[in-house]
This record gives structure tokens, sequence and C-alpha cells, in this order.
């Protein structure tokens, strides 16, 4: 049985919680502790990958950075290719996942007691020095919560990823493509067990996460 | 430092994941790989052909099947593909138009045909058109007539056999014909409007439908201008459109350049 699905599904989940945390944390900051102009705006823009139908968020994606797209050629001018490739497969789980670690961080951000953060301050701290010290150790859980979410939302994720990066069998299809590939072939053993990995793979990475940080979900 | 060390851990189960990835093996020696887009109601044919041109020109053909509005869709934004298949000309000459496809290489391989199709869960075969009304046919799968040409056949048909409406409330669309075939597997629907290509399947029994009462459903063929090596894909479509080819196509129910 072929497990590339499986292997690249697990990468590009891993890839993407990863990019997901590095720009969705500031955000999450920014929205949890600042106040500036346009920030329900900004709120609000964040989870419209939520809100709209993947397929129709990953028709856009390819819209932008396909070989045509304005992005796509700029990315192309430096020898980077994003459309139907596992990047692209990236990007797409990185859009789909992005909201659910934005809020959970920032709920996590909102409840830290501001007045740690202040003293850390008169004690002549920086604000990326309250931030690493004080805030994210204080907020981490929401945190870690948010991109587990995050991670589980990049692994499911179908419409947008079969748009923005195609279905090739090894190269771009990931398991949920797979799966969906197996079952309109009528090939249901091989679609059975390949949910069956993923859902005991996920499940067990999950639990070891769980153990390892004494996480509740 | 419990987030530094969190944070550590994932930087290197990422570099891991990124060295041990598939993804990041490179083809290295193995023979060249020819990826082909293919509307779906290839997907049988295909399946008996391909092996053979593999074998025959030493290459590795990786096949993604898919409705041929989609495919074409993914090929005019830059899919990676060689050649496509489409199930109906016009998308092809669209894709010409545009300039994505190699206009030389242009191609008919086969004419299709659709075909009325009964699940053998549903009770005894369905001989005619009109049949569909009966209220034992609850579920009518076809594929999408938005953008899958088989789709837009099968409508073609209820509207020419007068029961369009009679039947619109009982139709599933599949995003491509595999699809509407899958449907009828699973036992979602009783009845379907397919291609004569892959209705050989044991779940289903079928009747052939007048081909007058839809447009031509005429298949063509062209090289993506992408493809870095087109010289492989016209080899494929002359493999098709050859002896061997033709023979395995026309056991899968087309009609073949110059039959038509």
């Amino acid at each position: 049985m072929d497990l590339f699905p499986l292997w690249l599904s697990l990468q590009v989940s891993f890839v993407a919680t990863v990019f997901t945390l590095a720009v969705g944390v500031p955000v999450a900051w920014a929205l949890g502790r600042r106040t500036f102009a346009g920030r329900d705006l900004l709120a609000a823009l964040v989870v419209t990958p939520l809100v709209l139908p993947p397929t129709v968020l990953g028709y856009y994606l390819l819209v932008l950075v396909g070989r045509r797209g304005p992005v796509g050629r700029v990315l192309d001018s430096v020898g980077i290719e994003l459309a139907f490739t596992w990047k692209g497969a990236v990007l797409a789980a990185c859009v789909g996942s992005i909201p659910l670690l934005i809020r959970a961080a920032q709920a996590g951000f909102e409840t830290v007691d501001r007045r740690l953060e202040a003293a850390a301050r008169t004690l002549g701290r920086s604000e990326w020095s309250v931030f690493w010290s004080v805030t994210l150790p204080l907020a981490w859980r929401s945190v870690l919560a948010g991109a587990v979410l995050a991670f589980c939302r990049a692994f499911g994720d179908f419409g947008i990823t079969l748009m923005v990066a195609g279905s090739i069998p090894g190269r771009t299809q990931t398991l949920p493509l797979a799966i969906y590939d197996h079952v309109q072939a009528n090939r249901m053993p091989e679609a059975n067990m390949l949910a069956l990995v993923a859902a005991g793979l996920v499940i067990a990475l999950l639990l070891g996460i769980g153990r390892l940080v004494r996480l509740r979900y | 430092m419990r987030v530094r060390l969190v944070i550590l851990a994932v930087v290197v189960v990422l570099g891991g994941a990124l060295v041990g990835s598939p993804a990041a093996a490179a083809p290295g020696s193995a023979p060249p790989i020819l990826t082909i887009f293919a509307a779906s109601d290839l997907a049988f044919a295909f399946r008996d052909l391909i092996p053979r041109f593999e074998s025959a020109a030493g290459v590795k053909v990786t096949l993604v099947l898919g409705s041929t509005g989609n495919l074409a869709k993914q090929i005019e934004h830059g899919a990676p593909a060689d050649v496509f298949f489409a199930a109906n000309q016009t998308f092809v000459d669209d894709l010409v138009a545009k300039g994505a496809v190699i206009a030389e290489t242009r191609a008919l391989y086969a004419q299709g045909r659709i075909v009325l199709a009964t699940a053998r869960t549903a009770g005894s075969k369905l001989t005619a058109l009109t049949q569909l009304r009966d209220p034992r046919i609850r579920r009518v799968a076809i594929a999408n007539p938005a953008h899958a040409p088989y789709g837009r056949a099968a409508e073609e048909a209820l509207r020419s056999a007068g029961i369009w409406d009679a039947v619109r409330p009982k139709l599933v669309y599949g995003e491509n014909i595999r699809q509407a075939l899958q449907f009828m597997e699973s036992g979602a629907a009783e009845a379907g409007i397919l291609a004569l290509s892959i209705a050989d399947a044991p779940a289903v029994e079928w009747v052939p439908i007048d081909p007058a009462r839809h447009e031509r459903l005429d298949q063509a063929v062209a090289v993506v201008r992408r493809s870095p090596r087109p010289e492989l894909g016209v080899a494929f479509i002359q493999f098709v459109n050859g002896p061997e080819g033709r023979v395995i196509m026309k056991r899968y129910g087309f009609l073949l350049p110059g039959e038509f």
C-alpha cells in the first residue's frame, strides 16, 4: 500500500503549522494586546478563511500564485513555484488553519495579567523581552492548543489543497485527496485503510503532545 | 525556558520532516515521468493502456483524473501536466487560444458515447430515458453539466427526451463522470447517465443512449506548452491513436478517429 500521501500530509501540516505560528502569533498578540485603527476589521478578516468555501478560497489562491497571477509571476522570477507543488499544499494548509491559531492565541494573550507585563517593564525589560519572558510563558497553553488545532485542520484540508496543489499522485496528492481518489475509483479497502492509519497516527500524535506538556483538550 | 524547549523540539521535528521528506526526494536517474491529465471517462481504458506505453517507451506515467473543466483550469494556471486529454474538444481549443497547449499537437482521439445505467440493486434494468420518471428511481447520477462534458451530454439527452424538468429534482451531480458511477456503486443513486467507457462496472447494467440526443462528444488531446518533454507527450498521443492504443480504446466503447 502506498503511504506517500500520509508522509506528504504529515510533512505539509508540520511545515504549515510552523509558518502559521510565525505569522499567527504576532497577529494574535496585536489583536489581543494592542488597539489600532482597523483592529476589528483585521479580527474579522482573519476568520474569513473559515467562512469562504475551501474550493473558492483555493481558486482565488490559485489565481494569485499561479503562473499568470501577480504573486506567482514575482515568485517565478526568483525561481519559486508554489502552485501544484507541495509548497502550494503548505500555503493552502496555512490559509485554512491560521484562523484557528489566531483565535486561540488571541484569547490566551487577552487573559494575561497586564500588571505582570507592566511590572516587567518597570524592571527595564524591552517590549520584545516582556513578550518572551512574561506574555508568552503565561499564554503558551492557548498558543499550543491553537497550534494543535491548526495542525489538525492543515492535515485534513481538502478543498484548498485540491485547487492550489492539484491531486498529482506521488507529488501533491495529500492524504485527504488520496482517500477521495480511492473512493471515486471504488477502492474502498484502500480508502478505509488510509483513513484508519491517518486517524490512528494523528490521535497518537495528539496524545503524545498532551502527555508531553500535560495539556488537556 | 519550557517555551523555548517546545520551539526547539518543533524545529527539530520539522527539520527531520524536511530532510526525510518524500517530496524532497529528487527523481534522480529513474525513468522520465510523464504526467497526464485526463478526463475521468478514460479511467478504465487508460488503466489498460498506460502500462503498455510505459514498458514500450521506458517511461513512468503519472495519471491525474478529473473533470475536463477543472483540469483545463488547472493547466491554464500552470499545472505541471505534459499532456491533456479532454472529454470535449472545446476545452482543448480554448487552451490553444490561450496559448497553454501546443496547437500543432492537438488531435482528436475518440468520440464518446453515453449510456443509461441502472444499479443492479435497484431492480430491473431501465431501457428508456423516460423510465427515469419511475418512482422507484429516487436518485439519478450524472456528471456536473456545468463543467463536465459527459454531464452536459446527459442534460442534453434528458432535455431532448422531454423529461429534464421531471427528472431534475432527482439529479445528483458528480464532480466528474467517475464520481457519478461511484454514486451508483455505493447505492446512493439507483440510476445514472454514464460514459460508455466506464459503464462496464460490476454494480451497474446499461443500455446505450441514441447519440442523436446530444452534441457529439468529440474528445481532443494536446501537449501542454510548459511540458519540458513535449516529444514524450507526442509519443503517448501517437500510441493512443496507434494500432495498439486503438484496440484498447475500441474495447472501452469509444468511436475512433476515422470512424466518425
